[in-house]
């Protein structure tokens, strides 16, 4: 799988009022970049817009892959919502992709993956029967499943209590390693845990900054992360 | 706990233990409140009505008492039982074209607004004009007695499948159909995975209102047609019975018109709960 580089530049607009921009993103491949911001500055709708659904919003600009084609079918999604099919069980959820491609639901790996976000035990449960924590690791274990190059999260761990919520990050950043992963959150402390290249979108633009010298997942309470995790909660508040 | 644990008093959690007994006595006492209730009031209601009869001397042939419409039941098994067949029948046969009509109908609306425009106000007045006042010119045109009486029963019976299956197909979760197109499934993938299955649970609900409606539908073209040609159901042998002074023929008939209703009913909410109760918020349990 070849890492591929995001670009995008241009604004956005909702009939004639701005979401966002003009602004030029770079989302370096293979690794982990996070986009801060308080709400209502056009992040999900930047994100939104590089998954190919537009939603009613108009962009003008360009928007391309390192590699030169089109990014359609080469994404995955990843949301606060579970995104999961009430109706089918994890392990039919985890194959739905290759269900609707046609091809041949592959149950092994499926289960594999399950196994590895530790879920073996719930493979025929609903989705109805699991916790929202237990559900953001399906959702996770279908990520994989997709295997697509590019990973954009939105907001996918902001509705789990404190405890799941760092472990789903040390497990999303153990097994997505490798992938181009752009993911929208509004927590300081999971931005700075979590990414390689901080990004913060504000009304007046993006604005990038450097993250500590630790690899990520960085510890929670490794200094100069908590650190960090203060001045951006400083910059959010300002913005 | 061992026995050397014993002496130890169990301090709070005996409070709990309490409550929650408490909790499960009450809770059994409500699943047996639930069917002894409704069958103790049937049963004073008998008593009255069989009190009623007795202490007026009402005669038979203006109000039977309940233990003269049990015997008639039992004495008239024979042509009651084949006249609820015949009615069963055509009951069935309406539900199952209520149901295809009423699917059928609702996909077309949703996969195309034109046709939505069209016709769906020519539906609303199909259901909100009485099938009494339909059925005769019904059976004008119609020749068929069978096709005429599934026609009426039909046009009861569609109206609910086909109102809950259009609000179901298009109440699909926004986010799911947002990853439908993530995994740019065709429209018809869409359909099938999306769209149909989140319209169960709206189906479900318009498939039991319509079960009883379509009884109601047969019931009535019955009266309107008589069912020449095909055999008499329970609504001609209620006709039948009244125009012979029969009273307690036509109580065990609406005896067992109201019985096939109810099983009609029953049957359809097991329906709906064997295919709802894994994934649907209505059937699900709570666990608290």
């Amino acid at each position: 799988m070849t890492a591929l580089t995001l670009h995008l530049a241009g604004r956005a607009s909702a009939g004639d009022r701005p979401v966002f921009g003009p602004l030029a993103l770079d989302v370096p491949g293979g690794r982990w970049t996070c986009l801060l911001g308080p709400s209502g500055v056009g992040k999900s709708t930047l994100l939104r817009l590089l998954a190919g659904l537009s939603g009613g919003v108009r962009f003008d600009g360009q928007m391309a892959a390192s590699d030169g084609l089109p990014l359609a079918g080469r994404v995955a999604l990843m949301a606060q919502d579970d995104l999961l099919l009430p109706w089918l069980d994890c392990a039919a959820n985890v194959m739905l992709g290759a269900r609707l491609r046609g091809l041949a639901p592959d149950p092994a790996r499926a289960r594999a993956l399950l196994a590895d976000v530790g879920l073996a035990a719930e493979m025929r449960r609903r989705p109805a029967q699991l916790s929202g924590g237990q559900r953001q690791r399906v959702a996770l274990a279908r990520t994989l499943m997709e295997d697509r190059p590019v990973v954009l999260l939105d907001e996918p761990f902001s509705a789990l209590d404190a405890r799941s919520r760092a472990g789903m990050q040390d497990l999303a950043a153990r097994l997505l390693a490798g992938r181009t992963v752009l993911m929208v959150t509004h927590d300081p402390a999971e931005a700075a845990r979590l990414g390689d290249r901080l990004l913060l979108l504000t009304g007046e633009g993006l604005q990038a900054i450097s993250p500590p010298a630790a690899a990520p997942p960085r510890r929670v309470d490794d200094p100069a992360t908590l650190a960090l995790q203060g001045r951006l909660m400083v910059r959010l508040m300002a913005a | 706990m061992t026995l050397a644990d014993r002496h130890i008093p169990p301090a709070p959690d005996a409070l709990f233990d309490a409550e929650e007994a408490r909790r499960a006595r009450m809770k059994r006492i409500e699943g047996v409140a639930k069917w002894l209730l409704p069958v103790l009031v049937l049963a004073l209601g008998v008593l009255a009505w069989d009190r009623v009869v007795v202490w007026n001397d009402i005669p038979h042939y203006i109000l039977p008492g309940p233990g003269l419409v049990l015997q008639t039941l039992v004495k008239d098994w024979a042509i009651l039982f084949d006249a609820l067949l015949v009615t069963l029948q055509i009951t069935l046969m309406a539900l199952a074209v209520a149901v295809i009509g009423g699917v059928g109908l609702a996909v077309l609306f949703t996969q195309s607004r034109w046709a939505e425009m069209s016709f769906y106000p020519y539906a609303v007045i199909l259901q909100v004009t009485p099938v009494v006042s339909i059925a005769p010119l019904i059976f004008i045109y119609v020749d068929n007695r069978l096709a005429g009486l599934l026609l009426c029963a039909w046009i009861v019976a569609f109206f609910p499948i086909l109102a809950n299956t259009t609000l179901g197909l298009k109440s699909a979760d926004h986010n799911l159909t947002d990853l439908m197109r993530i995994y740019r499934a065709t429209r018809w993938q869409r359909l099938r995975y999306l769209q149909l299955p989140s319209a169960l649970p709206y189906f479900l609900g318009g498939l039991r209102i319509a079960g009883g409606l379509s009884l109601i539908g047969a019931v009535v073209a019955e009266y309107v047609a008589g069912t020449g040609g095909i055999g008499s159901g329970l609504a001609f042998r209620i006709l039948e019975a009244g125009y012979r002074l029969n009273i307690p023929r036509m109580f065990a008939a609406l005896l067992l018109i109201a019985l096939t209703g109810v099983v009609i009913f029953a049957g359809l909410s097991f329906l709906s709960h064997m295919l709802l109760r894994k994934w649907h918020e209505s059937a699900l349990k709570r666990e608290t």
